[in-house]
Protein backbone atom coordinates (compact mmCIF):
# COMPACT_ATOMS: atom_id res chain seq x y z
CA UNK A 1 0.00 0.00 0.00
CA UNK A 2 1.75 3.57 -1.11
CA UNK A 3 1.39 6.56 0.79
CA UNK A 4 -1.50 8.03 -0.68
CA UNK A 5 -3.75 4.74 -0.27
CA UNK A 6 -2.91 4.68 3.32
CA UNK A 7 -3.51 8.00 3.92
CA UNK A 8 -6.87 7.65 1.88
CA UNK A 9 -7.68 4.55 4.04
CA UNK A 10 -6.79 7.05 7.13
CA UNK A 11 -9.64 9.68 6.06
CA UNK A 12 -12.00 7.01 5.20
CA UNK A 13 -11.35 5.75 8.66
CA UNK A 14 -11.93 9.17 10.25
CA UNK A 15 -14.86 9.68 8.29
CA UNK A 16 -16.36 6.42 10.16
CA UNK A 17 -14.99 5.99 13.49
CA UNK A 18 -16.01 8.80 16.59
CA UNK A 19 -13.33 10.43 18.08
CA UNK A 20 -13.27 8.75 21.13
CA UNK A 21 -13.05 5.35 19.59
CA UNK A 22 -9.99 6.84 16.46
CA UNK A 23 -8.15 7.58 20.13
CA UNK A 24 -9.06 4.69 21.75
CA UNK A 25 -8.15 1.68 19.55
CA UNK A 26 -4.22 2.29 19.39
CA UNK A 27 -4.27 2.89 23.11
CA UNK A 28 -5.70 -0.71 23.64
CA UNK A 29 -3.43 -2.17 21.49
CA UNK A 30 -0.38 -0.04 23.14
CA UNK A 31 -1.77 -1.26 26.77
CA UNK A 32 -2.51 -5.15 25.20
CA UNK A 33 1.27 -5.12 23.97
CA UNK A 34 3.02 -3.60 26.52
CA UNK A 35 0.84 -6.58 29.43
CA UNK A 36 2.09 -8.96 27.04
CA UNK A 37 5.49 -7.35 27.03
CA UNK A 38 5.74 -7.30 30.88
CA UNK A 39 4.72 -10.62 31.28
CA UNK A 40 7.16 -12.33 28.68
CA UNK A 41 9.61 -9.92 31.10
CA UNK A 42 8.70 -11.19 34.26
CA UNK A 43 8.68 -15.39 33.30
CA UNK A 44 11.12 -15.47 30.19
CA UNK A 45 13.95 -13.21 31.81
CA UNK A 46 16.67 -13.79 28.72
CA UNK A 47 13.91 -12.97 25.69
CA UNK A 48 12.80 -9.18 27.39
CA UNK A 49 13.37 -6.67 29.78
CA UNK A 50 10.85 -5.36 32.08
CA UNK A 51 9.73 -1.97 30.29
CA UNK A 52 10.47 0.30 32.99
CA UNK A 53 14.39 -0.85 32.87
CA UNK A 54 14.24 0.17 29.27
CA UNK A 55 12.75 3.92 30.09
CA UNK A 56 15.43 3.76 33.15
CA UNK A 57 18.13 3.42 31.06
CA UNK A 58 17.22 6.06 28.73
CA UNK A 59 16.39 8.27 31.17
CA UNK A 60 19.81 7.88 32.82
CA UNK A 61 21.76 8.45 29.70
CA UNK A 62 19.94 10.55 27.06
CA UNK A 63 23.25 12.25 25.51
CA UNK A 64 24.50 8.63 25.28
CA UNK A 65 21.78 7.99 22.59
CA UNK A 66 21.33 11.31 21.67
CA UNK A 67 24.80 10.94 20.46
CA UNK A 68 24.41 7.67 18.77
CA UNK A 69 21.23 8.59 16.56
CA UNK A 70 23.14 11.42 15.34
CA UNK A 71 25.64 9.46 13.77
CA UNK A 72 22.89 6.95 12.69
CA UNK A 73 20.91 10.06 11.31
CA UNK A 74 23.27 11.86 9.79
CA UNK A 75 24.32 8.60 7.60
CA UNK A 76 20.80 7.88 7.32
CA UNK A 77 19.63 11.33 5.61
CA UNK A 78 22.78 11.80 3.54
CA UNK A 79 22.29 8.19 1.61
CA UNK A 80 19.11 9.26 1.72
CA UNK A 81 19.21 12.58 -0.29
CA UNK A 82 22.22 10.28 -2.26
CA UNK A 83 20.15 7.55 -3.22
CA UNK A 84 17.09 9.34 -3.61
CA UNK A 85 18.43 12.01 -6.04
CA UNK A 86 20.44 9.26 -8.16
CA UNK A 87 16.78 7.33 -8.63
CA UNK A 88 14.97 10.47 -9.94
CA UNK A 89 17.87 11.34 -11.94
CA UNK A 90 17.79 8.01 -13.67
CA UNK A 91 13.96 7.58 -13.57
CA UNK A 92 14.29 10.65 -15.88
CA UNK A 93 16.85 9.44 -18.04
CA UNK A 94 14.99 6.22 -18.06
CA UNK A 95 12.04 8.00 -19.29
CA UNK A 96 13.46 10.11 -22.13
CA UNK A 97 15.97 7.12 -23.13
CA UNK A 98 14.59 3.73 -23.53
CA UNK A 99 17.81 2.48 -23.67
CA UNK A 100 18.81 3.18 -20.30
CA UNK A 101 16.19 1.28 -19.16
CA UNK A 102 17.47 -2.46 -20.54
CA UNK A 103 20.70 -1.22 -19.14
CA UNK A 104 19.63 0.51 -15.93
CA UNK A 105 17.42 -2.08 -13.92
CA UNK A 106 19.19 -5.30 -14.12
CA UNK A 107 21.74 -3.46 -11.88
CA UNK A 108 19.68 -1.68 -9.66
CA UNK A 109 17.43 -4.58 -8.94
CA UNK A 110 20.91 -6.93 -8.67
CA UNK A 111 22.34 -4.10 -6.19
CA UNK A 112 18.70 -4.12 -4.29
CA UNK A 113 18.82 -8.08 -3.61
CA UNK A 114 22.12 -8.48 -2.57
CA UNK A 115 21.82 -7.70 1.44
CA UNK A 116 23.58 -4.52 2.66
CA UNK A 117 25.23 -6.64 5.51
CA UNK A 118 27.14 -8.54 2.50
CA UNK A 119 28.27 -5.35 1.01
CA UNK A 120 29.32 -3.42 4.03
CA UNK A 121 32.64 -5.15 5.04
CA UNK A 122 33.49 -4.60 1.32
CA UNK A 123 32.76 -0.84 1.36
CA UNK A 124 35.00 -0.47 4.65
CA UNK A 125 37.65 -2.23 2.97
CA UNK A 126 37.64 0.29 0.36
CA UNK A 127 36.63 3.14 2.63
CA UNK A 128 37.91 2.91 5.37
CA UNK A 129 36.70 3.48 9.31
CA UNK A 130 34.43 6.28 8.86
CA UNK A 131 31.22 7.22 7.75
CA UNK A 132 31.13 6.58 3.85
CA UNK A 133 30.55 2.91 3.79
CA UNK A 134 27.47 4.07 6.03
CA UNK A 135 26.49 6.79 4.03
CA UNK A 136 26.68 4.57 0.66
CA UNK A 137 24.86 1.39 2.09
CA UNK A 138 22.50 3.77 2.93
CA UNK A 139 21.74 4.99 -0.18
CA UNK A 140 21.99 2.01 -2.02
CA UNK A 141 19.28 1.03 0.25
CA UNK A 142 16.98 4.28 -0.69
CA UNK A 143 17.64 4.15 -4.52
CA UNK A 144 15.86 1.25 -5.75
CA UNK A 145 12.22 2.38 -4.14
CA UNK A 146 12.88 5.85 -5.33
CA UNK A 147 13.86 4.87 -9.04
CA UNK A 148 10.82 2.27 -9.36
CA UNK A 149 8.20 5.42 -7.50
CA UNK A 150 9.93 8.28 -10.05
CA UNK A 151 9.27 5.97 -13.29
CA UNK A 152 6.11 5.23 -11.96
CA UNK A 153 5.78 8.58 -11.25
CA UNK A 154 6.87 10.06 -14.34
CA UNK A 155 4.97 7.74 -16.66
CA UNK A 156 1.81 8.29 -15.18
CA UNK A 157 1.34 11.40 -16.66
CA UNK A 158 -2.23 12.18 -18.50
CA UNK A 159 -2.17 11.32 -22.04
CA UNK A 160 -4.51 14.22 -22.92
CA UNK A 161 -2.08 16.31 -21.40
CA UNK A 162 0.92 14.95 -23.41
CA UNK A 163 -0.89 15.58 -26.23
CA UNK A 164 -1.50 19.07 -25.44
CA UNK A 165 2.09 19.66 -24.79
CA UNK A 166 2.98 17.74 -28.02
CA UNK A 167 0.53 19.62 -29.95
CA UNK A 168 2.29 22.83 -28.94
CA UNK A 169 5.79 21.18 -30.03
CA UNK A 170 6.80 21.34 -26.22
CA UNK A 171 10.42 20.72 -25.67
CA UNK A 172 11.29 17.55 -23.31
CA UNK A 173 12.80 19.80 -20.33
CA UNK A 174 9.34 21.31 -20.81
CA UNK A 175 7.63 18.48 -20.54
CA UNK A 176 9.48 17.48 -17.75
CA UNK A 177 9.17 20.46 -16.21
CA UNK A 178 5.48 21.65 -16.59
CA UNK A 179 4.17 18.24 -17.10
CA UNK A 180 6.00 15.08 -16.13
CA UNK A 181 7.71 16.13 -12.57
CA UNK A 182 4.61 17.82 -11.22
CA UNK A 183 2.81 15.20 -11.85
CA UNK A 184 5.08 12.47 -10.58
CA UNK A 185 4.95 14.17 -7.41
CA UNK A 186 2.62 11.76 -5.34
CA UNK A 187 4.21 8.88 -6.46
CA UNK A 188 7.66 10.84 -5.66
CA UNK A 189 6.69 11.32 -2.50
CA UNK A 190 5.56 7.92 -1.66
CA UNK A 191 8.79 6.50 -3.18
CA UNK A 192 10.52 8.95 -0.43
CA UNK A 193 8.51 7.28 2.39
CA UNK A 194 9.97 4.04 1.51
CA UNK A 195 12.86 5.72 0.91
CA UNK A 196 13.95 7.56 4.15
CA UNK A 197 12.50 4.00 6.02
CA UNK A 198 15.19 1.93 3.97
CA UNK A 199 18.25 4.62 4.18
CA UNK A 200 17.54 4.31 7.90
CA UNK A 201 17.52 0.73 7.81
CA UNK A 202 20.66 0.41 5.54
CA UNK A 203 22.57 3.12 8.13
CA UNK A 204 21.80 1.10 11.36
CA UNK A 205 22.94 -2.33 9.61
CA UNK A 206 25.77 -0.61 8.22
CA UNK A 207 27.19 0.31 11.68
CA UNK A 208 27.00 -3.26 13.31
CA UNK A 209 30.03 -3.81 11.91
CA UNK A 210 33.75 -1.37 11.94
CA UNK A 211 32.53 1.35 14.12
CA UNK A 212 31.68 2.13 17.55
CA UNK A 213 29.08 4.90 16.96
CA UNK A 214 25.76 5.12 15.72
CA UNK A 215 22.38 3.03 16.61
CA UNK A 216 23.56 -0.08 15.05
CA UNK A 217 26.88 -0.33 17.17
CA UNK A 218 25.02 0.33 20.04
CA UNK A 219 22.17 -2.60 19.00
CA UNK A 220 26.10 -4.65 18.49
CA UNK A 221 27.71 -3.11 22.44
CA UNK A 222 24.58 -4.25 23.81
CA UNK A 223 24.45 -7.59 22.69
CA UNK A 224 28.23 -8.30 23.50
CA UNK A 225 27.02 -7.42 27.06
CA UNK A 226 24.37 -8.98 27.29
CA UNK A 227 23.00 -5.80 27.98
CA UNK A 228 18.42 -6.22 26.98
CA UNK A 229 17.55 -2.73 28.23
CA UNK A 230 20.18 -0.91 26.00
CA UNK A 231 19.47 -3.19 23.36
CA UNK A 232 15.90 -1.97 23.58
CA UNK A 233 16.19 1.39 24.01
CA UNK A 234 18.27 1.57 20.50
CA UNK A 235 15.61 -0.60 18.73
CA UNK A 236 12.79 1.87 20.20
CA UNK A 237 14.84 5.02 19.06
CA UNK A 238 15.39 3.93 15.68
CA UNK A 239 12.15 2.62 15.02
CA UNK A 240 10.70 6.21 16.57
CA UNK A 241 12.90 7.79 14.37
CA UNK A 242 12.18 5.97 11.00
CA UNK A 243 8.14 7.06 11.69
CA UNK A 244 9.01 10.86 12.73
CA UNK A 245 11.08 11.01 9.16
CA UNK A 246 8.31 9.59 7.45
CA UNK A 247 5.93 12.12 9.49
CA UNK A 248 8.36 15.10 7.88
CA UNK A 249 8.17 13.55 4.69
CA UNK A 250 3.79 13.71 4.95
CA UNK A 251 4.32 17.22 6.19
CA UNK A 252 6.21 17.83 3.24
CA UNK A 253 4.20 16.37 0.82
CA UNK A 254 0.57 17.81 2.06
CA UNK A 255 2.76 21.55 2.21
CA UNK A 256 4.01 20.89 -1.70
CA UNK A 257 0.97 19.17 -3.05
CA UNK A 258 -2.29 21.47 -2.40
CA UNK A 259 -4.34 19.94 -5.47
CA UNK A 260 -5.36 17.52 -4.32
CA UNK B 1 -15.12 15.85 -50.50
CA UNK B 2 -15.32 19.65 -49.59
CA UNK B 3 -13.91 21.56 -51.96
CA UNK B 4 -14.60 25.61 -51.96
CA UNK B 5 -12.53 27.48 -54.78
CA UNK B 6 -14.36 30.65 -53.91
CA UNK B 7 -13.41 31.67 -50.27
CA UNK B 8 -16.23 34.98 -50.18
CA UNK B 9 -18.81 31.68 -49.63
CA UNK B 10 -16.63 31.22 -46.26
CA UNK B 11 -18.02 33.01 -43.38
CA UNK B 12 -16.89 36.48 -42.29
CA UNK B 13 -13.62 36.75 -40.48
CA UNK B 14 -12.97 38.94 -37.88
CA UNK B 15 -9.51 39.39 -39.60
CA UNK B 16 -7.45 37.09 -41.65
CA UNK B 17 -8.00 33.87 -38.85
CA UNK B 18 -4.75 32.66 -40.63
CA UNK B 19 -2.95 35.41 -40.02
CA UNK B 20 -0.77 34.04 -42.73
CA UNK B 21 -0.30 37.63 -45.11
CA UNK B 22 -0.55 36.50 -48.76
CA UNK B 23 -1.18 37.53 -51.88
CA UNK B 24 -4.99 38.60 -52.75
CA UNK B 25 -6.67 36.92 -55.62
CA UNK B 26 -4.85 33.74 -54.86
CA UNK B 27 -7.26 31.81 -53.48
CA UNK B 28 -8.63 29.30 -55.25
CA UNK B 29 -8.25 25.68 -55.85
CA UNK B 30 -4.31 25.56 -55.63
CA UNK B 31 -4.26 27.65 -53.00
CA UNK B 32 -2.93 25.53 -50.19
CA UNK B 33 -2.43 28.64 -47.77
CA UNK B 34 -5.75 29.71 -47.18
CA UNK B 35 -7.38 25.98 -45.83
CA UNK B 36 -6.61 22.35 -44.77
CA UNK B 37 -6.03 19.99 -47.43
CA UNK B 38 -6.19 16.47 -46.62
CA UNK B 39 -5.10 14.43 -49.84
CA UNK B 40 -5.23 10.89 -50.18
CA UNK B 41 -4.25 9.92 -46.55
CA UNK B 42 -4.95 6.08 -45.12
CA UNK B 43 -3.57 5.01 -41.80
CA UNK B 44 -2.49 1.35 -41.36
CA UNK B 45 -2.11 0.22 -37.41
CA UNK B 46 -0.23 -3.76 -37.66
CA UNK B 47 1.14 -5.26 -39.81
CA UNK B 48 0.21 -9.14 -40.92
CA UNK B 49 -3.16 -10.47 -39.28
CA UNK B 50 -2.89 -7.49 -37.15
CA UNK B 51 -3.69 -5.31 -39.74
CA UNK B 52 -6.14 -3.12 -39.17
CA UNK B 53 -6.89 -0.24 -41.62
CA UNK B 54 -7.97 2.81 -39.87
CA UNK B 55 -8.55 5.23 -42.20
CA UNK B 56 -8.50 4.91 -46.09
CA UNK B 57 -7.89 7.30 -48.89
CA UNK B 58 -9.64 10.50 -47.08
CA UNK B 59 -9.51 13.51 -48.85
CA UNK B 60 -10.90 16.86 -47.63
CA UNK B 61 -10.11 20.34 -48.18
CA UNK B 62 -12.01 22.61 -45.51
CA UNK B 63 -11.48 26.87 -46.52
CA UNK B 64 -10.17 29.08 -43.34
CA UNK B 65 -13.07 30.12 -40.37
CA UNK B 66 -15.10 27.09 -41.32
CA UNK B 67 -16.66 24.94 -38.43
CA UNK B 68 -16.37 21.24 -39.61
CA UNK B 69 -17.46 18.22 -37.77
CA UNK B 70 -15.95 14.73 -38.21
CA UNK B 71 -19.05 12.55 -37.41
CA UNK B 72 -19.61 8.85 -37.11
CA UNK B 73 -19.68 5.93 -35.24
CA UNK B 74 -16.99 4.66 -33.08
CA UNK B 75 -14.06 3.22 -34.55
CA UNK B 76 -14.33 5.14 -37.84
CA UNK B 77 -11.11 7.08 -37.60
CA UNK B 78 -12.58 10.17 -37.25
CA UNK B 79 -10.05 10.72 -33.89
CA UNK B 80 -7.23 9.25 -35.83
CA UNK B 81 -7.64 11.66 -38.97
CA UNK B 82 -7.94 14.91 -36.10
CA UNK B 83 -4.42 13.59 -34.28
CA UNK B 84 -3.03 13.57 -37.92
CA UNK B 85 -4.12 17.11 -38.91
CA UNK B 86 -2.57 17.59 -35.31
CA UNK B 87 0.66 15.81 -36.53
CA UNK B 88 -0.24 13.50 -33.28
CA UNK B 89 0.01 10.60 -35.35
CA UNK B 90 1.52 9.49 -37.96
CA UNK B 91 -0.13 8.54 -41.70
CA UNK B 92 0.99 6.14 -43.29
CA UNK B 93 0.01 7.49 -46.61
CA UNK B 94 -0.82 10.76 -48.29
CA UNK B 95 -0.45 14.61 -47.88
CA UNK B 96 -1.54 16.50 -44.91
CA UNK B 97 -1.19 20.51 -45.25
CA UNK B 98 -2.65 23.35 -42.74
CA UNK B 99 -2.88 26.37 -45.06
CA UNK B 100 0.22 25.81 -46.75
CA UNK B 101 2.19 23.96 -43.45
CA UNK B 102 2.91 20.42 -42.50
CA UNK B 103 1.40 19.47 -39.47
CA UNK B 104 5.19 19.10 -37.90
CA UNK B 105 5.41 22.88 -39.00
CA UNK B 106 2.36 24.29 -37.36
CA UNK B 107 2.39 22.51 -34.65
CA UNK B 108 6.13 24.04 -33.79
CA UNK B 109 4.77 27.67 -34.92
CA UNK B 110 2.07 27.00 -32.56
CA UNK B 111 -0.45 27.31 -35.10
CA UNK B 112 -2.83 24.31 -33.57
CA UNK B 113 -4.76 24.77 -30.65
CA UNK B 114 -5.36 20.89 -29.30
CA UNK B 115 -8.70 20.74 -26.96
CA UNK B 116 -8.71 17.13 -26.15
CA UNK B 117 -11.45 15.05 -24.88
CA UNK B 118 -10.89 15.29 -21.01
CA UNK B 119 -10.06 18.92 -19.90
CA UNK B 120 -6.51 17.60 -19.56
CA UNK B 121 -6.11 20.67 -17.33
CA UNK B 122 -3.05 20.36 -14.95
CA UNK B 123 -4.16 20.43 -11.53
CA UNK B 124 -1.56 22.47 -9.41
CA UNK B 125 -1.98 25.64 -11.55
CA UNK B 126 -4.99 28.10 -11.12
CA UNK B 127 -7.25 28.31 -14.30
CA UNK B 128 -5.72 31.11 -15.42
CA UNK B 129 -2.19 29.56 -15.75
CA UNK B 130 -3.99 26.41 -17.49
CA UNK B 131 -5.69 28.87 -20.08
CA UNK B 132 -2.06 31.00 -20.34
CA UNK B 133 0.07 27.32 -21.00
CA UNK B 134 0.59 27.66 -24.42
CA UNK B 135 2.61 30.97 -23.72
CA UNK B 136 4.54 29.45 -21.04
CA UNK B 137 5.53 26.62 -23.43
CA UNK B 138 7.63 26.79 -26.72
CA UNK B 139 8.45 29.92 -26.80
CA UNK B 140 11.04 29.94 -29.50
CA UNK B 141 7.54 29.87 -31.59
CA UNK B 142 6.98 33.35 -30.86
CA UNK B 143 10.18 34.23 -33.32
CA UNK B 144 9.22 31.47 -35.44
CA UNK B 145 8.57 33.41 -39.24
CA UNK B 146 5.80 30.50 -39.76
CA UNK B 147 3.97 31.73 -36.52
CA UNK B 148 0.37 32.67 -37.37
CA UNK B 149 -1.14 32.97 -33.87
CA UNK B 150 -2.44 35.96 -32.56
CA UNK B 151 -2.60 35.47 -28.59
CA UNK B 152 -6.01 36.36 -27.34
CA UNK B 153 -7.01 38.71 -24.24
CA UNK B 154 -6.94 36.34 -21.04
CA UNK B 155 -9.50 37.80 -18.94
CA UNK B 156 -11.97 38.67 -21.95
CA UNK B 157 -11.94 35.09 -23.03
CA UNK B 158 -12.27 34.19 -19.47
CA UNK B 159 -15.28 36.52 -18.86
CA UNK B 160 -16.68 35.16 -22.52
CA UNK B 161 -16.62 31.59 -20.84
CA UNK B 162 -18.35 32.83 -18.15
CA UNK B 163 -14.97 31.63 -15.99
CA UNK B 164 -13.95 35.02 -14.54
CA UNK B 165 -14.85 34.93 -11.16
CA UNK B 166 -13.13 31.21 -10.71
CA UNK B 167 -9.40 32.11 -12.48
CA UNK B 168 -7.42 31.69 -9.18
CA UNK B 169 -9.56 28.46 -8.53
CA UNK B 170 -7.77 25.42 -8.83
CA UNK B 171 -9.34 22.72 -11.22
CA UNK B 172 -10.18 20.52 -8.34
CA UNK B 173 -12.69 23.03 -7.53
CA UNK B 174 -14.62 23.32 -10.62
CA UNK B 175 -17.48 21.37 -11.93
CA UNK B 176 -16.78 18.88 -15.00
CA UNK B 177 -18.77 21.57 -17.49
CA UNK B 178 -16.39 24.42 -16.23
CA UNK B 179 -12.89 22.57 -16.42
CA UNK B 180 -14.11 21.58 -20.20
CA UNK B 181 -15.42 25.18 -20.98
CA UNK B 182 -11.10 26.12 -19.01
CA UNK B 183 -9.83 23.85 -21.85
CA UNK B 184 -11.91 25.52 -24.91
CA UNK B 185 -10.76 29.10 -23.04
CA UNK B 186 -7.09 27.61 -23.26
CA UNK B 187 -7.56 26.88 -27.24
CA UNK B 188 -9.18 30.38 -27.53
CA UNK B 189 -6.23 32.19 -25.63
CA UNK B 190 -3.62 30.56 -27.50
CA UNK B 191 -5.00 32.66 -30.86
CA UNK B 192 -3.76 29.69 -33.16
CA UNK B 193 -6.09 29.98 -36.54
CA UNK B 194 -6.83 26.17 -36.25
CA UNK B 195 -8.60 24.37 -33.14
CA UNK B 196 -9.04 20.93 -33.61
CA UNK B 197 -11.28 19.56 -30.88
CA UNK B 198 -11.45 15.88 -29.92
CA UNK B 199 -14.98 14.95 -28.95
CA UNK B 200 -14.74 17.55 -25.72
CA UNK B 201 -17.91 17.42 -24.59
CA UNK B 202 -17.94 13.56 -24.21
CA UNK B 203 -18.19 12.84 -20.58
CA UNK B 204 -20.49 15.74 -19.86
CA UNK B 205 -24.09 15.18 -18.79
CA UNK B 206 -26.99 16.21 -21.45
CA UNK B 207 -27.73 19.48 -19.91
CA UNK B 208 -24.46 20.60 -19.30
CA UNK B 209 -23.55 20.13 -23.76
CA UNK B 210 -26.33 21.70 -24.27
CA UNK B 211 -25.16 24.89 -22.72
CA UNK B 212 -21.55 24.30 -23.38
CA UNK B 213 -22.33 24.06 -27.20
CA UNK B 214 -24.01 27.55 -27.28
CA UNK B 215 -21.18 28.68 -25.19
CA UNK B 216 -18.88 27.44 -28.15
CA UNK B 217 -20.96 28.47 -31.16
CA UNK B 218 -21.08 32.11 -29.39
CA UNK B 219 -16.90 32.41 -28.74
CA UNK B 220 -16.59 31.09 -31.78
CA UNK B 221 -18.59 33.29 -33.60
CA UNK B 222 -16.82 35.92 -32.43
CA UNK B 223 -13.46 34.43 -32.87
CA UNK B 224 -13.95 32.94 -36.43
CA UNK B 225 -10.84 30.35 -36.27
CA UNK B 226 -11.00 26.92 -38.03
CA UNK B 227 -12.62 24.42 -36.33
CA UNK B 228 -12.31 20.77 -36.91
CA UNK B 229 -14.63 18.79 -34.31
CA UNK B 230 -15.19 15.39 -34.17
CA UNK B 231 -18.25 14.28 -32.21
CA UNK B 232 -20.43 11.09 -32.75
CA UNK B 233 -24.36 13.54 -31.72
CA UNK B 234 -25.63 14.47 -34.89
CA UNK B 235 -27.71 17.11 -33.25
CA UNK B 236 -24.52 18.38 -31.73
CA UNK B 237 -22.69 18.15 -35.40
CA UNK B 238 -25.67 19.83 -36.88
CA UNK B 239 -26.09 22.84 -34.61
CA UNK B 240 -22.46 23.62 -34.26
CA UNK B 241 -20.84 22.89 -37.90
CA UNK B 242 -21.21 24.63 -41.37
CA UNK B 243 -20.48 21.46 -43.18
CA UNK B 244 -20.78 17.86 -41.39
CA UNK B 245 -18.09 15.59 -42.50
CA UNK B 246 -20.21 12.05 -42.13
CA UNK B 247 -17.61 8.99 -41.91
CA UNK B 248 -18.09 5.14 -41.81
CA UNK B 249 -15.58 2.53 -40.67
CA UNK B 250 -13.80 -0.65 -42.04
CA UNK B 251 -11.78 1.22 -43.03
CA UNK B 252 -12.98 5.25 -42.15
CA UNK B 253 -13.66 6.68 -45.08
CA UNK B 254 -16.25 9.75 -46.20
CA UNK B 255 -19.53 8.79 -46.46
CA UNK B 256 -20.99 12.12 -47.42
CA UNK B 257 -20.43 15.89 -46.52
CA UNK B 258 -23.58 17.92 -45.58
CA UNK B 259 -23.82 21.37 -46.21
CA UNK B 260 -25.44 22.69 -43.12
CA UNK B 261 -27.52 25.99 -44.11
CA UNK B 262 -28.79 26.98 -41.12
CA UNK B 263 -28.71 30.55 -40.22
CA UNK B 264 -25.57 32.29 -37.44
CA UNK B 265 -26.01 32.63 -34.82
CA UNK B 266 -27.31 29.91 -33.87
CA UNK B 267 -29.29 29.48 -30.20
CA UNK B 268 -31.25 26.98 -28.49
CA UNK B 269 -34.65 28.09 -30.20
CA UNK B 270 -33.02 26.18 -33.65
CA UNK B 271 -32.88 23.01 -32.01
CA UNK B 272 -36.56 23.18 -32.06
CA UNK B 273 -37.26 24.34 -35.85
CA UNK B 274 -37.82 21.74 -38.71
CA UNK B 275 -34.98 22.80 -40.68
CA UNK B 276 -32.24 21.53 -37.62
CA UNK B 277 -33.94 18.41 -37.44
CA UNK B 278 -34.58 17.86 -40.94
CA UNK B 279 -30.82 18.12 -41.25
CA UNK B 280 -30.00 15.92 -38.34
CA UNK B 281 -32.38 13.08 -40.12
CA UNK B 282 -30.51 13.49 -43.45
CA UNK B 283 -27.01 13.05 -41.22
CA UNK B 284 -28.27 10.19 -39.75
CA UNK B 285 -29.66 9.06 -43.21
CA UNK B 286 -26.48 9.08 -44.74
CA UNK B 287 -24.51 7.77 -42.12
CA UNK B 288 -27.05 4.74 -42.02
CA UNK B 289 -27.14 3.80 -45.74
CA UNK B 290 -22.73 4.15 -45.41
CA UNK B 291 -23.12 1.47 -42.94
CA UNK B 292 -25.67 -0.34 -44.60
CA UNK B 293 -24.30 -0.62 -47.55
CA UNK B 294 -20.94 -1.52 -45.56
CA UNK B 295 -22.69 -4.43 -43.50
Amino acid sequence: MNGRSMREEAARHRATLPRMARLLAPLVVFLLLGAGWQWVALNLKSILPPLGSVFLELAARPGFYLLHLWTTLSAALSGFAIGAAIGVILAILIVHFQVLRAAILPVALMLNVTPVVAISPALIVAFGFNAVPHIIVAAISAFLPMLINALTGLRATDRDAEDVFRSLAASRIETLWHLRLPSSLPHLFAGARLAIAAAMVGSIVSEFMGTSKGIGATIIMATTYLNLPQMWVAIFISALTSLGLIGLVDLAERAVIRWA
Amino acid sequence: MINHTDTSAAPPHRDNPTGIDRPQGLVGDGDKAGQIVVAGVSKVYGRGPDRVEALGGIDLTIPQGEFVTLFGPSGCGKSTLLRILAGLEEKTAGDVTLFGQTPEVAARAKNIAWVPQSSALLPWLSIRDNVLLSRRLNRRAERDPASASRPEDVDRVLRELGLAAFAAHRPAALSGGMRQRAAIARGFVQGAPLMLMDEPFSALDELTRDTLRLRLLDVWQRYRKTVVFVTHSAAEAVLLSDRVVVMTPRPGRIEAVVEIDLPRPRGRDLADSPGFEAKVREVRDRLRRGWEGEE
